[in-house]
């Protein structure tokens, strides 16, 4: 495993776990003020963490000069987009 | 389901999240029997919080599995390709079946994989002449102890369809699908089920976000529910991952074998 892959390991852990920590907040206080905007915030945060994630590969893997997993990864990312714009059109 | 206390709700999503990322799961397959059989939460609002909670866990494991080298990116996201298309369906597909109907397909799938998972149990996958062994492109390598091991991914074919499969399974119960990946990739794959199961944690954050928006914009996610099952799984699913490297995979099967039989029945009673 190349040294630029591993650095990608600890952006994708950061991007993770910043997520997690973001939602983490909202939702506790959202619950502690019975604040149903931070509930919904929370949760919007969590979900979007893996697409960011996605994101974060797909530019890693641009950097690499790896084009068939950005492809791969560009390709997941459109799933993604067509599930939001999917939800989004309801 | 307003009459379940917070408490409770974040107690349960604690106990899921631990043994969800103690098996290298999402943690939905206990998550959505619990709420619905025992806390009485109707299946479609159970499903939703367990796909957001699902989200939780497996980022929290993958973390850590990241950190460890046990993921396998390339691996993961050949087989994303085909989750996040699985899960797509499987959440658009869902509003068409009635409670029954999903009730029946949770328990036949835990029933499969149960059976699956007990019968092949004693398997190994892993080839310890490391250096002269080239793991291919979805391959790789996996240290135990002093001992490097290499494995080769067999059969893409089957990983790309149980992953679809997974992925459909997902949107439709609200469960990552690690329960059908790790399986397959540890018994027909070749891959060693520590392998399997971290970079199932790796998938299962996009294959559960698939079908999250779409239960969302529904409005099948009851806020208060979802967040405090949330809430419990963050902190107790860091720990489970962090405490998973310390059970034998052996035992790690037969424990998964054992509680997939027995929510399979009790489902089964249940419909």
């Amino acid at each position: 495993m190349s040294s630029a892959t591993s650095a990608l390991d600890r952006t994708i852990e950061v991007v993770l776990m910043g997520g997690l920590a973001v939602s983490a907040v909202l939702l506790v206080a959202g619950l502690a003020l019975d604040r149903e905007v931070l509930l919904r915030w929370g949760i919007l945060v969590l979900m979007a963490t893996p697409v960011a994630r996605v994101v974060v590969v797909t530019i890693g893997m641009l950097r690499e000069r790896d084009w068939l997993f950005a492809a791969i990864s560009v390709w997941i990312l459109s799933v993604l987009g067509s599930s939001i714009y999917w939800a989004m059109g309801r | 389901m307003g009459a379940v206390p917070a408490g409770i709700l974040i107690l349960t999503g604690a106990c899921t999240g631990l043994v969800g990322a103690l098996l290298g799961l999402g943690g939905g397959v206990f998550l959505v029997p619990i709420l619905t059989l025992v806390l009485g939460v109707p299946i479609r609002a159970a499903i939703a919080a367990s796909l957001i909670s699902v989200i939780a866990t497996a980022s929290a494991s993958a973390t850590v599995n990241l950190n460890r080298g046990l993921v396998n990116m390339r691996l993961g996201l050949v087989l994303e390709v085909a989750t996040s298309v699985g899960g797509l369906a499987g959440g658009i597909t869902a509003a068409h079946l009635t409670h029954r109907q999903l009730f029946i397909t949770f328990a036949a799938t835990l029933a499969v994989m149960g059976t699956l998972m007990a019968v092949r149990s004693g398997r190994r996958n892993v080839i310890p002449a490391s250096s002269e062994v080239d793991p291919g492109l979805l391959g790789g390598r996996l240290r135990e102890g002093d001992t490097t091991y290499v494995y080769r991914l067999k059969r893409l074919p089957v990983a790309l369809v149980s992953s679809l499969v997974a992925g459909a399974i997902s949107g439709l119960l609200g469960l990552g699908g690690g329960i059908i990946k790790v399986p397959f990739l540890n018994t027909f794959c070749g891959i060693p089920i520590r392998v399997a199961a971290a970079t199932s944690t790796f998938m299962i954050g996009v294959t559960a976000a698939a079908s999250a928006f779409i239960y969302f914009s529904r409005g099948d996610v009851v806020l208060p529910l979802t967040a405090s099952v949330c809430i419990g799984a963050l902190p107790a699913s860091l720990l489970g991952a962090h405490l998973s490297d310390r059970v034998h995979a052996r035992y790690l099967k037969i424990l998964m074998a054992i509680v997939l039989l027995a929510v399979a029945a009790r489902m089964a009673v249940a419909v």
